[in-house]
């Protein structure tokens, strides 16, 4: 009868949704669990504010009737995709769903996810990638291959349109892991998660190299020594909140700001420690963090790729509660050298705060690059180059501050007035010179020193006439290389100021298609 | 005949080496020559003589993040040390670099000494 109908439909659709939210089963969510991992579900349910997630295409199902997949088929195809509030701001996102066929990709699982890709653009709010999968779904075949192809197409349409964060929850390998790759930052969970192009049974057999999983492309390896993640947790709240701290330092797109946050840490602080805290004597280190924490907002600084070419520091801060990006040498790590990974690890931040209109302030001490066959041979001229780039490319506020050494090309690369930097300060302790004056008397006073009765003492006293010369700020600051020299307790006070003057900043880009930084 | 230099307790031999093959007595001898590459007792053991006491297995290796001199050493075999705190101090790029331990531990081994030099991805010391 016709009331009956109409119920009976209501009732249909509300067994589906019930089933829909068991994804591949109970006993395959009982899996997840023991593996110590969430379902797709679950994490959504982590991120967006409650009740805020609405999914999308929760009833596509595969078209695919080879090899048993009619059978196999559940709707949802092994992912969830949809959108919802994060902090009250809206954001997609996509969750793979592992307990449905191992999360694997085939051409309806892949359409899913760049229906809310195209949403996120068009809307222009951040996209979040979870990734939980076995890899392409062998029984679609190219189709399977076409979905991750157009999934990787508007990853890169998307760059620097909206910020894209890929979360590895689970298994990413062969063409999977290059979604990620393009994105803008990666979180990892320890153990649970890993990323490789080819497998350790595939490495085994093709090279002869033992290696297990976790060693060839777990957490640590890709957060401390290949540099493709930015940030790791050991468990996935954890993981999850952390994603949520980062966007709240990040615009929803391109063509709107960063959230702006009350600030309640006094723009006039001044911090009397930092006038001490550069030590006497110049080869000592010191801790840069504590600088950074001194001059940010409230202390409150959020590092990326913390144990990633740990001789340069890059994260977000705030200054008067805006997104200020942070790049500073670390001294107490290898001296603080610019080295092929520091570059590259400092370049891509620097065009990501570029392309989001974050402005950008430097923290120099740099002796230089690290000497090195090692380095020579791994490209420390290509990659040490993208830092030059990165930096005369962007067109937002950059402030450069020169707190101890800032010597030769290392000088250059780091935010100079070169290199357009906006404004430049020197602390007192700064030394600006072509090199350190060992070296340089050696080369200037090389005769001098030769020809002289006791070659050791002349030395000496060259490099200390060469020190009183030149390892100072007051050169470079008599050439307007240097806009002023400062009271280090002054430094967040000046820092702010040129941030609020250099708010207006436009600046004329020739136009052109795009450059060819060296890649 | 090939040519190596062998090096044993710090002086240089340069050696010609005949391979025999197949149990069969090559004629020509192997011969034995001394060079001049003798280094003094006295002159400072910069990058030939490294103080390269196994690393006992399962212990934690510390390398050396890039080239440099070894100016001082701050603990010893067996010491108990803490996360961060700073084992030895590599001269490099004219500063003082604190190797700091990664995690607590007891110092296992101590594999450079003061004075020597060393490259990136020299073990320094390893704890257990």
């Amino acid at each position: 009868m016709f009331i009956l109908a109409t119920l009976d439909r209501l009732n249909e659709l509300a067994d589906k949704k019930q089933k829909l939210e068991l994804g591949g089963g109970q006993a395959a969510i009982d899996k997840q669990h023991a593996s110590n991992k969430l379902t797709a579900r679950e994490r959504m349910a982590l991120l967006f504010d409650e009740g805020s997630f609405v999914e999308i295409d929760a009833f596509v199902e595969t078209r695919v009737i080879d090899f048993d997949m009619q059978k196999k088929k559940a709707p949802g195809d092994g992912v969830v995709t949809g959108y919802g509030t994060v902090e009250k701001r809206l954001v997609y996102a996509v969750a793979q769903d592992f307990t449905f066929i191992g999360g694997a990709l085939g051409e309806m699982h892949a359409k899913k996810i760049t229906k809310v890709m195209d949403m996120a653009v068009k809307m222009g709010a951040p996209f979040i990638s979870m990734n939980d999968s076995g890899g392409a779904r062998i029984q679609e075949g190219l189709d399977s291959l076409c979905g991750y192809g157009e999934i990787f197409y508007r990853n890169t349409k998307a760059s620097g349109v909206i910020p894209q964060i890929s979360v590895i929850m689970g298994p990413c390998a062969g063409g999977a892991v290059y979604s990620p790759a393009i994105t803008d930052f990666v979180f990892m969970v320890d153990k649970t998660s890993y990323m490789c192009i080819t497998g350790a049974e595939v490495i085994k057999a093709v090279t002869g190299e033992s290696v297990t999983t976790e060693g060839l492309g777990g957490s640590e390896v890709h957060n401390s020594t290949t540099g493709v993640a930015h940030f790791r947790f050991a468990e996935e709240k954890a993981c999850i909140d952390g994603i949520k701290r980062l966007l709240s330092f990040l615009p929803d797109n391109n063509l709107s700001g960063a959230p702006v946050y009350e600030c309640t840490d006094n723009l006039n602080r001044l911090e009397e420690e930092l006038d001490s805290i550069i030590p006497d004597g110049p080869n000592k280190p010191y801790d840069m963090m504590n600088i950074i924490e001194k001059l940010v907002d409230s202390g409150d600084f959020l590092e990326i790729q913390k144990e990633f070419a740990r001789n340069i520091i890059i994260g977000f801060g705030r200054f008067n509660g805006k997104t200020v990006g942070i790049v500073a040498n670390q001294p107490s790590v290898m001296a603080g050298v610019l080295d092929f990974n520091s570059s590259d690890k400092a370049a891509r931040f620097v065009r990501f705060c570029d392309a989001f209109n974050i402005p950008i302030v430097s923290l120099t001490d740099v002796p230089g690059y690290l000497p090195g066959v090692a380095q020579e041979h791994n490209g420390v001229i290509r990659h040490g180059a993208k830092l030059l780039y990165a930096f005369s490319e962007a067109t937002v506020p950059k402030i450069n501050v020169i707190l101890r050494k800032a010597y030769g090309g290392a000088y250059i690369a780091m935010n100079s007035k070169h290199l357009g930097a906006d404004m430049v300060f020197a602390w007192p302790t700064a030394e600006i010179a072509v090199m350190g004056a060992e070296g340089a008397a050696n080369i200037i006073f090389r005769k001098e020193i030769a020809a002289s009765a006791d070659p050791i003492v002349a030395r000496a006293e060259k490099i200390d006439l060469y020190r009183t010369k030149f390892s100072n700020p007051y050169v470079a600051a008599s050439k307007g290389y240097v806009d002023d020299i400062i009271e280090p307790s002054s430094t967040r006070v000046r820092i702010i100021s040129s941030l609020e003057m250099l708010s207006g900043k436009r600046d004329v880009v020739p136009s052109r298609k795009h450059g060819n930084i060296p890649l | 005949m090939k040519k190596f230099v062998v090096t044993v307790n710090g002086s240089k031999y340069e050696v010609d080496v005949e391979e025999i093959k197949d149990g069969a007595v090559v004629s020509t001898p192997v011969t034995q020559t001394v060079t001049s590459e003798q280094p003094k007792v006295t002159a400072p053991q910069k990058s030939a003589a490294k103080v390269d006491t196994a690393v006992p297995t399962s212990a934690q290796t510390i390398k050396s993040p890039m080239p440099g001199t070894i100016l001082k050493i701050n603990v010893n075999s067996g010491d108990a040390v803490k996360k961060g705190q700073t084992l030895l101090i590599l001269e490099a790029m004219k500063m003082e670099n604190e190797i700091a331990a990664p995690s607590d531990g007891i110092v296992a081994s101590i594999n450079v000494s003061q004075g020597v030099s060393v490259n990136t991805g020299d073990v320094l010391v390893s704890l257990k």
